[in-house]
């Protein structure tokens, strides 16, 4: 369409520009015709001829254009008064107005409605916001190592145990790849983890070791895939601490051992001297004498043993019956270091005392104090060398009001490190077991009656080779204790 | 001549009644009372056999078994070990040590000395074969 336009424009414009030129050339005649121009006329002719169809197509077109105008207005001119007669009428007016507020009103309704849910979700976000810090909270605050991983093996979460267990910054290390993070102390576990997602495993027990403060801990470690809409959408795993345990029932296991060892010892005794008797391999009085009395005395070791179990017992569950009086603690100390003689004697080693005389009384069980004593003696005995010295001290301490008991020995010594360890239930050092025998109650027995039994202290210093000292302190008697006697 | 029989118990009580039992009984007695004595007892008296307890301070009964089984002079000497732990002591390490025979505390001198008279009696078989 636009294309025929132009055309009739050009053709306009060429016929506009040849009639005068065609004009001029009818005036001037032959002129022309004879001249070098003589073509100029057809040609005037032709485009007039184009000019004059251009022209009438350009009538054509508009007025048809004319037209189209023409039965707009027409049809403007009939239906425009009643349209407007329709709408502006009160009762059509009030119609719309009606429908404006309804629509307006639905309006309200809406943006109100709208308020409300962004209220409500702006609450369900802060609250899952508050949930996803206290989940938080409870996974840092657990003494368990916990670590989870996306479905991609990174990082999503991991508290401070787990940080320390794996050696990482716990904030930084977020959503990284767990090998990059770990894969290359822990490759193992790195892998257990991404088996445990791709087998969809829901739970799986583990006992691994980690090396934690530069010493091997076993942990007892869980591993459960997380599933979402059937598929693994990452793991969660959580390691406990069980070193402990670990070393409880070592430890128990040993006692039972030790125990059993140190039962069958005497009873051993008792039996084979028993049968002897029996069978007449005594076969003077003064053999059989003889003995009588190893069976009398591994009686009473047996029986010593015993007590000594069943003491600890008691003392843990608070059912022993203590009876304290006032007491010298001189008179105890003698009296233990008298019995204990013949065994140091026998060991070629002197107990010694140095100025024992305390004046001051302490109020206690005098039977757990002796006790007490004794295991410190026997202790220190039986792990001193031939030859060696055993000295008791004691002093009193008027500022503190208590009164200090010192066993000191030239024996094998502890190592420091397992110090403070010493006066745990079964537990005997290492390096000592092979000096001597012993259930690993004995000190264990002191620290209960001293501490829990008398409100004392027990301590130790120790030196390899050189020798160690052990001793107890007791508060001194009070007067209203004294004036109860 | 009298068999010899190393006794190697840290009780003395052990060591004293098995030795009137062996006396009583036509046998040697020497003791030790740890396995690094006994050892050397070993080596230096050539016993003909030897008792020993299986825990005892500076060198344990298996450590003495052990060393012996090492040395020359002491490889060949019957081993009998005296326990309190039932169970410390596998069938298939008796076997391994040449443990002649594991006797558990508390024990009968009288089967001691069974024991003891069997394997010497075994080993005079052997030697005569």
């Amino acid at each position: 369409m636009r294309g025929q336009r132009s055309i009739v424009w050009i053709a306009t414009a060429v016929a506009m520009i040849s009639l005068p030129a065609a004009a001029l050339a009818q005036v001037q005649g032959a002129g022309l015709a004879t001249g070098s121009y003589s073509w100029l006329a057809p040609l005037c002719l032709a485009a007039c001829c184009v000019g004059a169809m251009g022209v009438i197509f350009l009538g054509i077109g508009y007025s048809r254009f004319a037209g189209v105008i023409t039965s707009i207005a027409a049809r403007l001119r009939s239906e425009l008064p009643s349209a407007m007669a329709c709408v502006c009428s009160p009762r059509a007016l009030r119609a719309l107005t009606d429908a404006v507020d309804a629509r307006l009103a639905d309006g309200d309704t809406m943006v109100q409605r709208l308020r409300e849910e962004l209220r409500d979700l702006q609450v369900r976000s802060q609250l899952s916001e508050r949930e996803k810090r206290h989940t938080e909270a409870i996974l840092y605050s657990l003494r368990d190592a916990v670590l989870v991983v996306d479905g991609s093996d990174r990082l999503l979460m991991a508290n401070e145990p787990a940080a320390r267990i794996f050696g990482f910054d716990a904030v930084h290390a977020r959503r990284e790849p767990l090998a990059e993070v770990i894969g290359r102390t822990h490759p193992d576990f790195v892998e257990l983890l991404r088996q445990s997602r791709c087998n969809r495993t829901e739970a799986t027990k583990r006992e691994l070791i980690f090396t934690l403060e530069d010493r091997p801990h076993t942990f007892e470690v869980i591993i459960s895939c997380v599933q979402e809409d059937g598929r693994a959408s990452g793991v969660v795993a959580v390691l406990h601490d069980i070193t402990k345990e670990k070393e409880v029932s070592q430890m128990k296991n040993d006692f039972v051992s030790h125990v059993s060892h140190e039962l069958k010892t005497p009873l051993a005794s008792i039996t084979a001297y028993s049968e002897m008797l029996a069978d007449g391999e005594a076969d003077d009085e003064k053999t059989r004498q003889e003995f009588y009395a190893v069976i009398q005395s591994q009686a009473q070791r047996l029986n010593r043993l015993i007590e000594d179990i069943l003491n600890v017992s008691r003392i843990e569950s608070g059912l022993i019956k203590v009876r304290k009086e006032q007491a010298s603690l001189t008179i105890l100390i003698e009296e233990q270091m008298q019995m204990i003689r013949s065994y140091a004697e026998e060991k070629n080693i002197a107990v010694t005392s140095g100025h024992l005389i305390v004046y001051d009384q302490v109020y206690v069980d005098k039977d757990m104090i002796s006790q007490v004593v004794i295991n410190l003696l026997s202790n220190a005995v039986k792990y001193t060398p031939a030859g060696g010295h055993v000295t008791v001290g004691t002093e009193v301490d008027e500022t503190a009001r208590l009164a200090r008991v010192t066993v000191t020995d030239t024996g094998a010594g502890i190592p420091a490190d397992e110090i403070g360890r010493l006066f745990e239930k079964f537990y005997r050092v290492s390096a000592n077991n092979k000096l001597a025998k012993g259930t690993g109650l004995g000190l264990n027995l002191v620290k209960q009656i001293v501490e829990k039994v008398h409100g004392g202290r027990v301590f130790v210093t120790s030196q390899v080779g050189v020798g160690s000292t052990f001793g107890f302190e007791l508060p001194l008697a009070t007067a209203d204790q004294v004036a109860t006697v | 001549m009298a068999n010899k029989v190393l006794v190697a118990d840290d009780e003395i009580h052990i060591i004293h009644v098995v030795a009137i039992k062996l006396r009583n009984n036509g046998y040697e007695v020497i003791a030790a009372n740890n396995g690094a004595e006994a050892f050397d007892l070993a080596c230096r008296e050539n016993p003909d056999i030897v008792v020993t307890d299986y825990q005892m301070p500076v060198m344990t009964g298996i450590e003495l078994i052990t060393k012996m089984r090492a040395d020359e002079r002491t490889k060949d000497v019957p081993v009998i070990l005296l326990t309190a732990r039932s169970f410390a002591v596998s069938q298939e390490q008796q076997g391994s040590l040449g443990v002649a025979s594991c006797l558990s505390k508390p024990f009968s001198p009288k089967e001691l000395l069974k024991t003891i008279q069997d394997i010497l009696y075994q080993r005079q078989l052997a030697v005569k074969c």
